[in-house]
């Protein structure tokens, strides 16, 4: 069995005619976290919704766990083991947060005990909120729910898009400190961040993308070492 | 003073489910369905196809023109809506409304214009000091209030239920949890169809039951629904309330012709002051 979760083989994607991402090729091993960095405009979240079928693909293959997902529609891509964390819109307002992780695991009713209680083993300050609805919480509260229903359904690969944004620095520091202990238990991660250097000290592979394109990739400490990468995408001199 | 409350909650209690209908397939379909007056139209043409030629238990009329709701919604959906799926919201308004036309006019073509009434013996109201209700009014007031139950529960205690709800919250993020859409507008509107075939049913013990019953009760049914906050269930049953009493306590200072006036009066006084309406929640653009 190979070690990759997740491989992506000259996609293409995009909205209306152009192409916002061409030839892209990445790989993500079990149990590890892939981060990917890059400008605004990159075509990093639009490649990650593309694994999650949010977006269609045009071109190239996806494979989960060698099953071939390209093209699927996201709730069929959500039933391979992949947990998508939206940017924005990421929770069911109107629902309370018990509902939320209740529609988290729709796909996976069975456990759903054992798993609510992980999830609020992981963020425990959802104990006391569980029959609140979700549209009445803080920004760092809705994160939780929203990284909360991704676990719901024990995902073999979580693909994140900008889990930190808005967030205080403090709950920057406690979001990646769960993200290290999900990948601790066997779940591969892939997210796209702006917060680069935070999340590239906790991945393990890091992948910088420009105009559509994958445009390096390679061990996490590496791209930090990197001086280009550094003055270009960090926002720091070595 | 009295009776003007009773007034007003029957009139709410013919409004309140189809305006709980309205808001459902709002939040799932994503566009106003105006097609709900012929939807009754149907609704209460078929419990009296039921009831009166074919001699048939009212009880079994009802229940007939429950089905007959929900099947001539669904079929509208799987037929017109559903091609139309990523249409403008405003192209299926305007379909929906051409659709009740079609209803409307179907039916007339089939029972005539004339107006009808359900074989049910007559009856006295009854009468409570400066009070007067008829047992038909009761009954509407006791359907209404078991809807509005039954889909409270519907939405809160049952599984399909909560999907439909995280449906009309975020449908995007529904289908990236895997609730399948497709199964979803299913169950909502052959369950919004029943309430509308049931409504037609409700609105025929209290109304002339005639082609253009369903029409005339669109403008308060959409007005309640504006009221308490499009897309929210909770807020059309709380317009509903709202909408009839405001309904009644205007024949206090109006002739009752201006009655359907209020109900455009309500509409564009939230529109201005309060778009989101009572209970809706204001949309957030980046």
């Amino acid at each position: 069995m190979s070690n990759a979760i997740l491989r992506a083989e000259g996609v293409y994607s995009g909205y209306g005619r152009g192409d916002i991402i061409s030839d892209v090729n990445i790989s993500v091993d079990r149990a590890s976290i892939t981060t990917i960095i890059g400008p605004n405009g990159a075509g990093k979240s639009t490649f990650i919704k593309t694994v999650a079928g949010v977006v269609r693909r045009r071109a190239g293959r996806i494979l989960i766990d060698g099953y071939d997902v390209s093209g699927m529609s996201p709730s069929d891509v959500s039933r391979h083991a992949v947990a998508y964390v939206p940017q924005e819109r990421n929770i069911f307002r109107s629902l309370t947060v018990m509902e939320n992780l209740e529609m988290g695991a729709w796909i996976e009713p069975r456990k759903f005990d054992s798993r609510v209680a992980r999830v609020l083993d992981l963020f425990p300050a959802l104990n006391a909120l569980k029959v609140v609805r979700a549209g009445n919480l803080s920004g760092g509260q809705r994160q939780m729910v929203a990284f909360g229903m991704a676990l719901m359904v024990e995902p073999k690969l979580l693909l994140l898009d900008e889990p930190s944004a808005g967030l205080s620095p403090v709950m920057v520091e406690q979001m990646f400190a769960v993200i290290q202990q999900v990948r601790e238990s066997g779940i591969a991660i892939m997210m796209v961040e702006q917060n680069a250097i935070q999340a590239l000290r906790v991945s393990d592979v890091g992948a910088v993308m420009s105009a559509g394109r994958v445009a390096m990739i390679g061990s996490a400490s590496e791209l930090l070492g990197d001086r280009e990468v550094a003055e270009l995408y960090l926002g720091t001199r070595t | 003073m009295a009776q003007v409350i009773v007034n007003g909650i029957v009139s709410a209690a013919l409004i309140a489910p189809p305006a709980v209908a309205f808001s459902m397939l709002f939040g799932i379909l994503r566009f106003p369905n105006f097609a709900i007056g012929g939807y009754i139209t149907v609704g209460v043409f078929a419990a009296y196809a039921m009831n009166v030629p074919l001699a048939l238990p009212f009880w079994v009329a009802a229940l007939g023109a429950t089905l007959a709701g929900a099947v001539i919604v669904w079929i509208s959906d799987q037929i017109i809506f559903r091609p139309m799926r990523t249409s403008a919201p405003v192209t299926l308004l305007v379909v929906s409304i051409a659709l009740t036309f079609v209803l409307e006019h179907s039916v007339r073509l089939i029972f005539g214009p004339d107006v009808k009434g359900f074989n049910l013996p007559l009856e006295r109201p009854i009468t409570l000091g400066q009070i007067h209700i008829t047992r038909s009014q009761i009954h509407l007031i006791g359907t209404a209030l078991f809807i509005i139950v039954f889909t409270h529960l519907l939405l809160t205690r049952t599984r399909t239920g909560r999907a439909m709800r995280a449906m009309a919250d975020n449908p995007e993020l529904a289908e990236v949890r895997g609730i399948r859409s497709t199964l979803i507008r299913v169950v909502a509107t052959l369950y919004c169809g029943a309430l509308l075939g049931l409504s037609g049913v409700s609105a025929g013990f209290d109304l002339a039951i005639e082609p253009l019953l369903g029409w005339s009760l669109t403008i308060p049914i959409i007005a309640a629904a504006i009221l308490g906050g499009i897309g929210s269930v909770y807020g059309a049953m709380l317009g509903a309330v709202l909408v009839g009493l405001a309904e009644e306590f205007s024949t206090l200072i109006l002739p009752s012709s201006y009655k359907i006036a209020v109900g455009f009066g309500i509409i564009a006084m939230l529109l201005l002051l309060r778009p989101q309406g009572l209970l809706g929640q204001p949309e957030i653009k980046k």
